[in-house]
This record gives structure tokens, C-alpha cells and sequence, in this order.
């Protein structure tokens, strides 16, 4: 492929044909809590794009700068997780500082962020594929993107389903998984659009 | 067994029934016996479940069995039929709470679950229709056109079929999408009656035949031309009758329902000329499906705003 087109091919790929939510799974457990309003959705959801592609891109520098030359390649999962870790402590003291509105707005879901494991997963996969730093930044920013696109979709879902008589059994997160499903299953017919390793 | 009458359903399987005789007189007596499996097997649970959970059995049952029992293609295993239905009725509309709360089209789920678990039987063992069309009894004579016809690629993927035929519905393809004159007449008659609304049909064709004229004008990965590819596969089908669906669709305001329709029309040639299936109408319906209650809620939000704004400017010039 074209040089200078696969970053952007590596974007819409990780936004919809590999959506790291419903075709890979990841980040599920904040999905399926933090779905149920909309406009708290869309806090989370932003928070996460903005996080995702900036620790992707960091841990592009982190992992083929210091890990690569001296050999410590196997450390790579708790030097990730570090990473996202500071870097979000860091995130959250400069938007305090500087501007409250976004603070109040994504003041709580910034250290939940660190623990979503599809931050991780970008970042493990931007490894295993072997992508250079702007492709790295696309792929971050694309992932993020389609975490948000499937968050929202399952927030407008829920919102509408709240006066729903659902059986006993399956309120709440047993709902939450059907809808999954069905979104992964129609964000199966996005397969074999674009290929990006 | 109590069962709710529903009008507006009731036009929609006025509309079905030019598409079930014509399923016959194409394929045989073998889909009335498909169409008898899928409504038993559909009704068994919805039975089961409004019993266990208090639901009304609803007349909308009926119109989800017929639906996809049409879009079924014409050798499909009748164990197939059955799984199918009792997954879209179960976990596409029962355990949303039952008829009017389903997030998605119950006959779409059944039918992407089957499409995607049974890729074989769905897909690649379609067939011509009873080749001899012309002569009177057809299909009407023989219980399934399999005995002497052989496994034939639908013309979404021969992309050989002349005009008339796609037209008239002499090519191989699923029971129900084949033909799309009458697929014309019964989309009309619901749209008259009400029962589906003109604007969301019409924003997907048009979105649709702009794409596409698009695509084939560029010469982009063998786009067929824009009436063939509207002709084939289920597409006139699916924007008559599947995306008009009242309960899952956009249905809020006009503005909505244009790009609830558009986005289908869209989705359909983005997924059939770009993916790795050959028809992309499944799973489009099941992507608007799945954005329009966020789609709702923005337009109502965008509303209130400009409500407020246009109170703030009117309260500004008073004072």
C-alpha cells in the first residue's frame, strides 16, 4: 500500500473493520458500566480517545527508544502500564490547573482510564504490528475513535431502553452483552474492508 | 393463546403477499413448507417467553416470520429456518421487553445470526428459478425448482443478469428479493396505507443510486451500474420493508428518518463493493438500526437548543 496513505488506511481500520471495542473486545468493563447516559458516555469517550492516542504515541518513543536498544523488550507490559498510569496523573493535574471546566467534565473518568485495558491493548498491538511513529499516532487516534462511536451507540440504546420492561435476570449488564453482541455482529459486516498489519 | 391485533401489521402482510405467491411460482411449493416452520417455530417463542415474562403476543409476530422467511435463500435447511426465528424473536425483540422495544429488527437479527453461523447454506447454494417461468403452473406445479435446476450464483456476484430479468425476478436469489416490480407494488400499498413511511425509502434510494453512480462512474472495484445494483440482491427490499420497520427505525422526526435512510443506503454499497461479503443489506440494517436511538436523541437535543436560542433572541429584542 501506498506509502503515505497507510496511516490514514491504519485509521479507519482501527475505527471500524477492527474496532478495539466490538471486534477486539477490549475496554469492555467501563463500556458496560459508564453506557447508561449519554452525556457522561460522551465524557468517557473523549477521555479515552484523547488518552489513547497520546499513550500509543508515547509508548511508541518509550518502547523503541529506551526498551528496543537496551534490550528489555519483556518489560514492555508494566513499562506500558507505568506509562499510561503517569501519564494520565499528569493529564489530570495540568487540565486542573489550567482549565476547571474540562477538569469537572473528565475529572473522574481520567484515573479510570488507566485502567481500561483497551489503552494497553493499543499499545500492545501498535508492538506486535510494528508500526512507525505517525502510523502508531493514526492508529491510537482511530482506536480511541471507535471506542467512542461504540460507546455512544450503547448509551443511546440504554437511554431508550429505560423504561423497557426487561426480564429480572438480564437488567443491567446481561442487556448490556446482548447489545454488544448485536453491535459486533453488525460491525461484522465491516470485515475484510481494509487489512492494516 | 391471546394475540393482539395490530392494523398497520396487518397491511404490511397484505403488502408481503403478491412477494410469498411469488416465491412459490419461482421456487417452488418447498417455501411454503419454510414459511409454515418459521411461523410455528416464531410463535413457539414468543409464547414461551410472554408466558414466563407477561408479554403480549402480538400481531407483529407474523409480519418478523414472513420477513424472514423471504429472505431466506431457497435451499436453507428448514432446522436453519428454525433457529433463526426463535433467535430473532427471543433475543432481538423478547428480551428488549416485546413488540415496540426492540432495538433491532427481529427478522434482521434472525437473519444475520443464520448468515453469519451457517455461511454455507446461506449463501452458496442458491438457485435458478423454475426455468420455465413462462408456462403456466411453474412453480406452482413442483415442490422445489432444486430437483432440476442446479446451485447458481445470485447476480450479485455474476453480475451477468440482463435488466428484465432483475426486474421481473426470473434470477436466482433469495425466496422474497428477487422480483422487484412486485416488491414495487407491495411497498407501495404499505406506503399508502401508512403502514412504512415514503421519506426514509426514498433518502435510501436516492443515497443508494447516488453512491453507487459514484463508484461505477470512477470505475471503482467493478461497481456494477447503478440500476443493476439496485435491481439485484435485496435492496428495494430491505428499504421497503425493513428499514420502514416502525419500531426500530429513526422514527422521531423527517429529518431523522432522511439520514436513517441515506445511511442505509450508504452502509449497503460501502459493504457490498469494499467487504468481504457479497450483500451488504444484513448488516446496514443492522448498523442504522443500532445508531438511530443515538440519532433521536441528537436531533431532539439539536431542537431543544434551537428552541432556546431563538427564546433567548425574541426575550432580547422585547427588552
Amino acid at each position: 500500500m501506498n506509502e503515505m496513505l497507510f496511516p490514514i488506511a491504519v485509521f479507519f481500520a482501527a475505527a471500524f473493520t477492527n474496532n478495539i471495542l466490538l471486534t477486539n473486545y477490549l475496554g469492555m468493563c467501563s463500556f458496560l458500566s459508564v453506557s447508561k447516559e449519554i452525556e457522561t458516555s460522551a465524557g468517557l469517550g473523549i477521555a479515552v480517545t484523547f488518552v489513547m492516542a497520546l499513550t500509543t504515541a508515547l509508548n511508541w518513543v518509550v518502547y523503541h527508544l529506551i526498551l528496543v536498544p537496551f534490550e528489555l523488550e519483556y518489560l514492555r507490559f508494566i513499562v506500558f502500564i507505568i506509562v499510561i498510569a503517569a501519564f494520565v496523573q499528569l493529564i489530570e493535574m495540568v487540565i486542573e490547573r489550567y482549565s476547571e471546566g474540562l477538569y469537572f467534565a473528565l475529572g473522574i473518568f481520567l484515573p479510570l482510564i488507566t485502567v481500561n485495558c483497551a489503552i494497553l491493548g493499543a499499545s500492545l498491538f501498535m508492538v506486535i504490528r510494528d508500526y512507525s511513529f505517525i502510523t502508531t499516532f493514526f492508529f491510537g487516534l482511530g482506536s480511541g475513535i471507535g471506542w467512542f462511536i461504540a460507546i455512544m451507540a450503547m448509551a443511546g440504546i440504554r437511554q431508550k431502553l429505560k423504561t423497557a420492561k426487561i426480564p429480572v435476570g438480564l437488567d443491567g449488564a446481561g442487556i448490556a452483552l446482548i447489545i454488544a453482541g448485536f453491535m459486533a455482529m453488525a460491525f461484522m459486516g465491516f470485515s475484510g474492508m481494509i487489512t492494516i498489519s | 393463546m391471546k394475540i393482539q391485533k395490530q392494523q398497520a401489521m396487518r397491511n404490511v402482510l397484505i403488502g408481503l403477499s403478491p412477494l410469498i405467491l411469488a416465491a412459490i411460482y419461482f421456487f417452488g411449493w418447498r417455501f411454503i413448507a419454510v414459511y409454515l416452520v418459521v411461523g410455528a417455530a416464531g410463535l413457539l417463542s414468543e409464547w414461551f417467553m410472554s408466558k414466563r415474562y407477561g408479554y403480549k403476543i402480538t400481531e407483529s409476530l407474523f409480519v418478523t416470520a414472513t420477513l424472514f422467511a423471504l429472505s431466506l435463500p431457497p435451499t436453507i435447511p428448514l432446522w436453519i429456518a428454525a433457529v433463526g426465528i426463535a433467535f430473532g424473536v427471543i433475543f432481538g425483540k423478547m428480551v428488549f421487553g416485546g413488540f415496540g422495544r426492540n432495538i433491532f429488527n427481529p427478522a434482521i437479527t434472525a437473519r444475520a445470526f443464520v448468515y453469519i453461523s451457517f455461511g454455507v447454506p446461506m449463501t452458496a447454494h442458491f438457485l435458478s428459478p423454475q426455468t420455465a417461468v413462462s408456462s403456466f403452473p411453474a412453480g406452482f406445479g413442483v415442490f422445489s425448482s432444486a430437483a432440476d435446476s442446479v446451485a447458481a450464483a445470485t447476480p450479485l456476484i455474476t453480475k451477468s443478469a440482463d435488466h428484465l430479468s432483475l426486474l421481473l425476478g426470473n434470477v436466482a436469489g433469495s425466496f422474497g428479493e428477487t422480483s422487484a416490480v412486485l416488491i414495487l407494488l407491495g411497498g407501495l400499498f404499505i406506503i399508502y396505507k401508512k403502514a412504512a413511511n415514503w421519506k426514509t425509502v426514498v433518502s435510501a434510494i436516492a443515497a443508494f443510486l447516488l453512491f453507487q453512480t459514484i463508484l461505477w462512474m470512477t470505475d471503482t472495484a467493478q461497481a456494477a451500474d447503478p440500476l443493476y445494483a439496485l435491481l439485484s440482491g435485496s435492496f428495494i427490499f430491505a428499504a421497503f420493508f425493513m428499514i420502514t420497520d416502525p419500531v426500530s427505525s429513526s422514527q422521531s422526526t423527517d429529518i431523522g428518518r432522511i439520514i436513517y435512510g441515506a445511511a442505509f443506503g450508504l452502509l449497503t454499497v460501502l459493504i457490498r463493493i469494499f467487504s468481504s461479503w457479497a450483500e451488504g443489506v444484513t448488516f446496514a440494517i443492522l448498523l442504522v438500526n443500532m445508531f438511530a436511538p443515538l440519532l433521536d436523541y441528537l436531533i431532539k437535543e439539536a431542537k431543544k437548543k434551537n428552541k432556546a436560542k431563538r427564546a433567548a433572541i425574541e426575550k432580547g429584542g422585547n427588552a
